[in-house]
């Protein structure tokens, strides 16, 4: 009997006397940044850097105050937490998600002189505080109560529908809206190569991880060897990688016309499509090889006992159990590939990162952003994704 | 040297302990028995103040538990728990020289203590000191974990189930060692356990525990003898009450001289104990025994209605 | 808890240091030396005006390199360990939820994005790339000291504190060094990721061994991009065995359960 079994361990009533000082806090924090920080800013015109305005002059008396009385509820209601002061919270934060794009419709028609068609208006740092801050609350809410990773996702798809459609309909002033109607051809075709470049990268990796990992728990001499070569290509940092398949491969188009017919060349999606594959084995091998052996051998052992030959334990057996598993290997070999997938940009890939780049050459912000957030996205909306499929299919249910 | 009058420990709506009222003299082991659950555990840890109590006073060679710095107060006090405790990332000699580290003691103290301890404890310094936790069988880890609590050379020593989760064998050794040590250090013990014949072994005082509250406390003889009601009767072992009143008992305290007779077949050490005695005569179909010196020379005699007559007059005679 | 270490056959490996100082070695010679190999930068390029990067010398390439990651390594390890045992005591324990949730959510930002991210909030040049390596070097680090932490044994725990530690004696005499082993790996993983993320600085107006990688590429000179990405692989490599010895010799001392 160790020291803490003899303890009768002191039950923690639901919290009821202890203010949550997290939410606190993060309430008080964004009411600071509303105050003090500027919440939009607003430029004539591309070029020029814009000024920024605080809460009063880009919400207006009434805009304010509802902001402030919405963030102080929150600390209010987290002051004496129970199980419905943290719906209510839920309720408070999605709100507040949902008002974000009004107040900057809000801000607009205060301060977009109609004279001025190129005039942008911009998200200053309040925005940017507290967006953040309400999804840190977001993930607080959802850890005190105890929700799968379900139901906040599903609030948050709502919360982006409202914003696509007053961007849509009603926010031409903003910046990123602007950068977007210049190019949205292009951004359509970059958002499509870089989901292409990911998806083949994933889609093939996971067969030769499959392949791979096989194949070492057969032959465990090939386990250190293989294991030394995709560690050592994990180390190179990705854009030596994406560098040194140029020369070679631009070599091989030139003097391999097959090749060079078939599409291979020395710059683009040829590279790109090794070095993401070449990044991606590592994580996917490992964790292939790792959800193949953890599965019980007593359940093989019955299945071999019941007269199930080999094919038959590893596709019935082997294979499902080892999905949760697989699955999480697939998630992060994804989301990593996102991330590689944005610098490939550099070598005319395509996709997403072309507007980083080309943003960061020209000094325009927002067209960084136009890159940069729906990376973002879609690397959480990934993992999210997967990593729900991953509960969803893990034997025995979810937790 | 420990006292705890009318001593209580709530937790929230539980009460741990309920109103304990237990001293153990200077140099004394005293043994907490009962099951799992009945606050043996908490009323130890109060007495290193890793628990506050809430109601009741702690005195503590004549002091206030409270004029104590806890801190202070662990470091004079020894302490060891089942699973050992010991640091996985220091070696032996390390582990067993933290508190007169904390205490502040020169290098060349520590290292002279921790030899001392190493020998006292049976673990040959050269093949043990630089070896490291997960090397050490369990019996062999717990011989460190008491080295370890005796380092400061603590007046107190406070040990939770130390041996519970070691095999029979090993318990067995531990607990033979642990009585020798006891024998020649003095030290004043408390000791938790669930196991009756581990209490009933090694302690002067036994205090049987149950829901928080002492059902009865005393030497071993006296409860063995007047159990003060069923539950602790049947924690004695019920039936094998008997066999365990004789277990405590040596033979040398029980024999007559020899008589005229020839000598008994079968011989027996003095200092055996009656239970042993017993077993003999069963074994070897005798109701009578010679009893034999360190050198095999027969000092006496013992008989099996002498056993029984002295039982008798044992009770008579109970010591508290 | 048996001696179960001694039945392992003596493996034959040379010293540890021996990856360190090949790759140390090679990245030394690249740098230094990196005209003298002027002939296969040729070959590769025979177009080209000229072949090997000199716009700046490569050991000054090396030393920016070295400086901004190592800036954000050191202020990352303070912050993000610091950050790591403040929420695993009893005052922090309120954060411990979403700090651990965020440092786990935090691993699915490409490094990229943070980067490009950091550039409408701090202008160009070599601050935002320190800050972008700071924020995102410090998950993993702080991943890992919180899961280091936790995982020590409670039983080690209340004995340290019953034996009369003090909460900051066992910290720094149990607690962290029962960790450092995983919290090295977060280390390792934050600055190896950190290397990499570093070299993208050419585009935002930072000047380390990405350059010539990326001037390289958009001018169409391959030798640049193969001198850039030699360099910066052999330092990738170099820093990563270096680990691997200081995480072996941290394996050696013990082995906890």
């Amino acid at each position: 009997m160790s020291l803490l079994d003899a303890l009768p361990s002191p039950r923690l009533r639901w919290e009821g006397r202890h203010p949550n000082t997290v939410l606190v806090s993060l309430s008080l924090i964004m009411l600071a940044a509303l105050w003090i920080l500027d919440v939009v800013t607003m430029a004539p015109n591309r070029i020029v850097q814009g000024t920024g305005y605080g809460a009063l002059e880009a919400l207006g008396w009434p805009g304010a105050i509802l902001a402030s009385l919405l963030l102080s509820n929150l600390g209010l209601l987290a002051w004496q937490p129970s199980h419905r002061h943290y719906r209510a919270l839920l309720a408070t934060v999605i709100m507040l998600m949902t008002l974000m794009p009004v107040g900057l419709m809000a801000s607009s028609y205060l301060l977009i002189d109609p004279e001025l068609p190129q005039a942008r208006l911009g998200l200053g740092a309040a925005y940017w505080v507290v967006l953040f801050v309400l999804l840190l609350c977001l993930i607080e809410i959802r850890l005190r109560l105890n929700l799968t990773r379900f139901w906040p996702t599903l609030l948050l798809c709502g919360v982006a529908c409202v914003w696509w459609l007053c961007a849509a309909f009603w926010l031409d002033s903003l910046a990123l809206v602007q950068e977007f109607n210049a190019r949205d051809q292009q951004f359509v075709r970059a958002v499509g190569q870089h989901l292409r470049l990911v998806g083949i990268a994933v889609c093939i990796s996971v067969v030769l991880g499959l392949v791979l990992a096989m194949l070492m728990r057969r032959y465990t001499r090939l386990q250190k060897g293989a294991f030394a070569v995709l560690n050592f290509l994990q180390t190179i940092p990705s854009l030596a990688l994406f560098g040194l398949l140029l020369a070679p491969l631009a070599w091989l188009a030139a003097n391999v016309p097959f090749l060079g017919q078939l599409g291979v060349s020395g710059i683009g999606t040829t590279p790109a499509l090794i070095a993401l594959i070449a990044y991606s084995l590592l994580p996917m091998v490992r964790n292939t090889y790792t959800a193949l052996e953890e599965v019980s051998p007593d359940t093989l052992e019955a299945a071999k006992g019941m007269g199930m030959r080999a094919g038959q334990r590893f596709w019935q057996v082997r294979l499902p159990l080892a999905m949760p598993v697989l699955l999480e290997g697939v998630r992060i070999t994804t989301v990593q590939a996102i991330g590689l997938t944005a610098v490939a940009a550099l070598i005319g890939a395509g996709g997403l990162g072309t507007f980083i780049f080309q943003g960061l050459g020209q000094a325009a912000m927002d067209m960084v952003l136009l890159g940069a957030l729906p990376i973002l996205m879609l690397a959480l909306v990934v993992d999210a994704g997967l990593g729900a499929l991953a509960e969803a299919l893990r034997p025995g249910g979810t937790r | 040297m420990i006292e705890l009058s009318h001593v209580s420990k709530r937790f929230d709506e539980e009460t741990a302990v309920d109103d304990i009222s237990l001293r153990v003299p200077k140099g004394k082991f005293c043994a907490l028995v009962g099951t799992s659950g009945c606050g043996k555990s908490t009323t130890l840890r109060m007495i290193n103040r890793l628990i506050e109590h809430s109601e009741g006073e702690i005195i503590l060679d004549g002091q206030a538990i409270e004029v104590y710095d806890p801190v202070k107060l662990r470091r004079r006090i020894g302490y060891v728990i089942q699973h050992t405790g010991l640091f996985p990332h220091w070696n032996v000699a390390r582990n067993i020289g933290l508190v007169p580290r904390l205490l502040k003691w020169s290098a060349t103290e520590v290292q002279a203590r921790v030899e001392e301890l190493m020998d006292l404890l049976g673990l040959p310094v050269g093949e043990f000191a630089h070896k490291y936790p997960h090397q050490l069988s369990g019996g062999q880890a717990q011989r460190v974990g008491v080295a370890r609590a005796l380092a400061a050379d603590p007046d107190i020593l406070l040990m939770d189930e130390p041996f519970g989760a070691l095999d029979p064998i090993t318990r067995e050794k531990l607990q033979d060692e642990l009585a020798r040590l006891q024998a020649r250090l003095h030290k004043t013990v408390v000791f938790v356990t669930h196991d009756m014949d581990e209490a009933l072994k090694l302690a002067d005082h036994l205090v049987v525990m149950r829901e928080g509250r002492i059902v009865q406390q005393g030497s071993p003889l006296a409860l063995l003898q007047q159990p003060a009601d069923p539950f602790v009767e049947s924690m004695l072992g019920g039936l094998e009450r008997g066999l365990k009143q004789a277990a405590l008992t040596r033979v040398k305290d029980h024999m007559t001289s020899m008589g005229p007779t020839l000598p008994a077949q079968s011989r027996i050490p003095a200092d055996f104990s009656l239970r042993q005695a017993l077993s003999m005569m069963l074994r070897d179909h005798s109701d009578r025994l010679a009893v034999v010196d360190q050198h095999d020379v027969p000092i006496g005699e013992l008989s099996l209605r002498r056993i029984i007559k002295e039982a008798q007059l044992d009770k008579g005679n109970a010591r508290e | 808890m048996s001696n179960s270490l001694s039945a392992l056959p003596p493996r034959k490996i040379a010293s540890p240091w021996l990856w360190p100082l090949v790759w140390g070695a090679l990245l030394l010679l690249s740098v230094v030396a990196m005209s003298a190999a002027e002939p296969l930068f040729r070959w590769i390029e025979p177009d080209a005006r000229q072949v090997v990067y000199d716009r700046v010398d490569f050991y000054v390439l090396l030393g920016r390199h070295l400086l901004v990651v190592g800036i954000a390594a050191v202020v990352t390890i303070v912050v993000g360990v610091a950050a790591g045992v403040a929420v695993t005591r009893t005052r922090g324990a309120d954060f411990l939820p979403l700090v651990g949730q965020l440092a786990s959510l935090g691993q699915t930002f490409p490094p990229v994005a943070v980067l490009a991210l950091s550039v409408p909030v701090l202008g160009f040049g070599t601050l935002p790339i320190i800050v972008a390596l700071m924020l995102y070097g410090l998950l993993p680090i702080v991943r890992n000291t919180l899961a280091g932490l936790q995982e020590v044994d409670n039983t080690i725990k209340s004995a340290a504190h019953a034996m009369g530690m003090t909460p900051t004696q066992t910290l720094r005499q149990v607690e962290l060094p029962l960790a450092a082993p995983v919290i090295l790996a977060g280390i390792r993983t934050s600055v190896t990721i950190n290397i990499a993320t570093a070299a993208l600085g050419a585009t935002v107006g930072a000047s380390n061994l990405g350059d010539p990688i990326i001037s390289g590429i958009v001018n169409g000179n391959m030798a640049y991009v193969v001198q850039g990405a030699l360099t910066i692989a052999l330092l990738a490599l170099t820093v990563d065995s270096l680990f691997e010895v200081l995480q072996h010799s941290l394996r050696s001392r013990f082995t906890a359960p």
